[in-house]
């Protein structure tokens, strides 16, 4: 059986567990899986395992805890440990995958706001390559942290029984309003150099399709493109 | 961790390689199994790591299969490698309770 049908089953059966059970084995579960280097087939094997073995002790009358024992934390960690490492490469598709598909969106978003716009009023459609990329580059290094930020917040909120969602949310917002101010800031104050080119919405729009067409068929064609 | 936990530990490894010796178990059966032996302070979960270590040195083998009731269940089998290491870890073991038990045969155990 494939991760992928595994998680499917593991998120129908998940709803079979009491409350508290459900609790204790939620965060032992994200937090195995937040470890992305790890073999995924292998966790989610390990990871129904251990559901169907809660299921059944449940239906005995016992929690998570006479299981798994009182500290999640220390037995997700021992389970971890021993887990198998995923191959390297999984993971320079999946990046490759984000990437492609962040330009393309925006080579899409860029077509229209332009053949919107034009409407109203004449649109500069000439391309300063070099400037694009200088804030192509911050975008992408925002979303990575941006990333990066959102596990932080989750592994940090994991096995904490007074977890603050309120403040959790908050740090969010403000992440994503930096963010979006860093971002904003740079693609006015990045001065326009180097060599042009026009680049008119169809053109953008026909390049954006085109990538999403690529990502989407290389994902089909299964080379680890999430 | 008790004395007993702890002499438990090094042990339980070849425990869980004897039972599925006899046959192929799934994670579940296995811990019935141990408590039916008698080792009932083995926490149910801790096979776990157990049970991915051992294959990560294939000493076992998983293999999803469909049960005659239920879901599917990872069976683990027995490899070559796992049955040699449990010949050596039975003979090892044999070697420390021999001695051991002769030395402790004086004292009435209830």
């Amino acid at each position: 059986m494939k991760a992928k049908q595994l998680i499917e089953e593991n998120n129908q059966k998940r709803e079979l567990l009491t409350p508290e059970n459900k609790q204790y084995y939620s965060d032992m579960l994200v937090y195995i899986r937040l470890n992305l280097s790890l073999s995924e087939q292998q966790s989610e094997e390990v990871l129904m395992e251990m559901l169907d073995h809660l299921l059944e002790g449940q239906k005995d009358g016992k929690s998570a805890r006479d299981i798994f024992g009182d500290d999640p934390k220390r037995f997700a960690d021992d389970i971890i440990q021993n887990l198998p490492k995923g191959k390297k490469r999984d993971v320079f598709p999946f990046l490759c995958g984000i990437v492609l598909h962040l330009m393309s969106w925006m080579f899409i978003i860029r077509g229209i706001a332009i053949l919107v716009t034009s409407h109203f009023r004449d649109v500069e459609t000439t391309v300063y390559p070099l400037t694009s990329l200088i804030i192509f580059v911050v975008i992408l290094a925002a979303v990575f942290f941006d990333v990066w930020f959102i596990f932080r917040i989750i592994q940090q909120s994991l096995f904490n029984e007074n977890a603050n969602k309120k403040k959790d949310m908050m740090k969010f917002i403000i992440m994503a309003l930096l963010s979006m101010g860093i971002i904003v800031g740079i693609s006015l104050f990045t001065p326009k150099f180097g060599p042009t080119f026009h680049f008119t919405w169809l053109a953008s729009l026909l390049t954006g399709g085109s990538l999403l067409v690529i990502v989407y068929i290389m994902r089909k064609s299964n080379v680890g493109f999430k | 961790m008790s004395l007993r936990s702890q002499l438990l530990k090094g042990i339980l490894d070849g425990c869980v390689l004897a039972v599925i010796e006899k046959e192929p178990v799934y994670g579940y059966e296995l811990s019935k199994k141990l408590q039916e032996v008698g080792l009932s302070d083995v926490s149910e979960g801790t096979i776990y790591p157990i049970l991915l270590r051992l294959q990560k040195n294939g000493l076992i083998k998983g293999k999803m299969q469909s049960s005659d009731y239920g879901p599917n269940r990872k069976y683990y089998y027995l490899t070559e490698q796992g049955k040699e290491s449990l010949d050596t870890i039975a003979l090892e073991w044999k070697q420390i309770v021999n001695p051991v038990n002769s030395l402790f045969k004086e004292r009435n155990i209830p």
